[in-house]
């Protein structure tokens, strides 16, 4: 995979579409064992609902690994000079997630040619759960 | 359970380190379901200029969990943050040099802003560095904690 060109981005180009799910509720297991993240909130229903949540909710950092799953089938990963995320809503078990981008704006600053981008995730029936930020250096 | 007041601005958790083994990446990749060679192959990692796999994006979360571990939890208890109302907000990464297998990271979690009011809101900054100076990664996590009832 090459680097992203700066000549090769236009403002308003969206970005290929991710789109994974649905979420099962072994998902959010693995990925409690793999982040080392055991909120009971996330793996447990009868904690969950005692909490006042409708059930088991998605690790919201796992909708931003899958969000990385979309920048870096992009672009290269030494490429992300930053990443950020503001949780929208919660992800539920059963949804299918998918992630989208579209390039806001390309600039240079300090000799660097960056492209911001501005992401989203939902699920399929359009609900937002997450949205990000994404600055790259481009070539 | 402590009650939540700005005074735990500047509080920090203790430095930690944690050392990136690939077995554990690897297991973090099959878990977020990456495919991309760039994170499994030396040799197609190596080809596109790095000097061996980089972790993905927001591998670093476990860094915390697994580093720090369960004393994560109690730390936020001591903050006066009931975990079982909190929600996560905001993450944020930049990112400054590459982390590969085989590095070791030296992190440490601090209290950099409180907000107290309907809905309680607590900012955190995360330094991942080697610990001469030199950092990876600068990272916030702001969570809010849900009033009773909500």
């Amino acid at each position: 995979m090459a680097k992203i060109q700066f000549a090769a981005v236009n403002e308003g180009q969206d970005i290929p579409e991710l789109r994974v799910g649905p979420i099962k509720q072994m998902d959010l297991v693995r990925y409690a064992g793999a982040s080392g993240d055991f909120n009971p909130i996330h793996n447990d229903t009868e904690f969950a609902k005692s909490a006042g949540l409708p059930g088991t909710i998605a690790h919201g950092m796992y909708i931003m690994a899958l969000m990385g799953r979309l920048v870096t089938d992009w672009v290269q990963p030494n490429q992300v000079k930053y990443y950020g995320v503001k949780f929208k809503g919660m992800s539920l078990p059963g949804e299918t997630m998918v992630f989208t981008g579209k390039v806001k704006k390309k600039k240079e600053e300090n000799g660097e040619k960056l492209i911001m981008v501005s992401l989203t995730a939902a699920n399929d029936k359009g609900e937002v759960k997450v949205s990000g930020d994404l600055t790259v250096k481009a070539e | 359970m402590a009650e939540l007041s700005k005074d735990i601005v500047g509080r920090k958790m203790d430095p930690f380190t944690f050392t990136v083994e690939r077995g554990k990446v690897k297991e973090f990749l099959q878990a977020i379901g990456e495919k991309n060679p760039i994170y499994w192959d030396i040799a197609a990692a190596k080809a596109a200029g790095y000097s061996d796999t980089p972790i993905p994006l927001t591998f670093q979360t476990a860094f915390t969990f697994w580093g720090y571990g369960d004393k994560f939890w109690t730390d936020i208890e001591s903050f006066g943050i009931d975990t079982k109302r909190l929600l996560h907000m905001k993450e944020e990464y930049t990112y400054l040099e590459p982390i590969y297998p085989g590095t070791t990271v030296t992190c440490q979690v601090e209290v950099i802003d409180v907000k107290v009011g309907k809905m309680n809101m607590v900012t955190f900054k995360n330094t991942y560095s080697d610990g001469k100076g030199k950092s990876f990664i600068e990272a916030e996590m702001a969570i809010v904690i849900r009033p009773e009832g909500m």
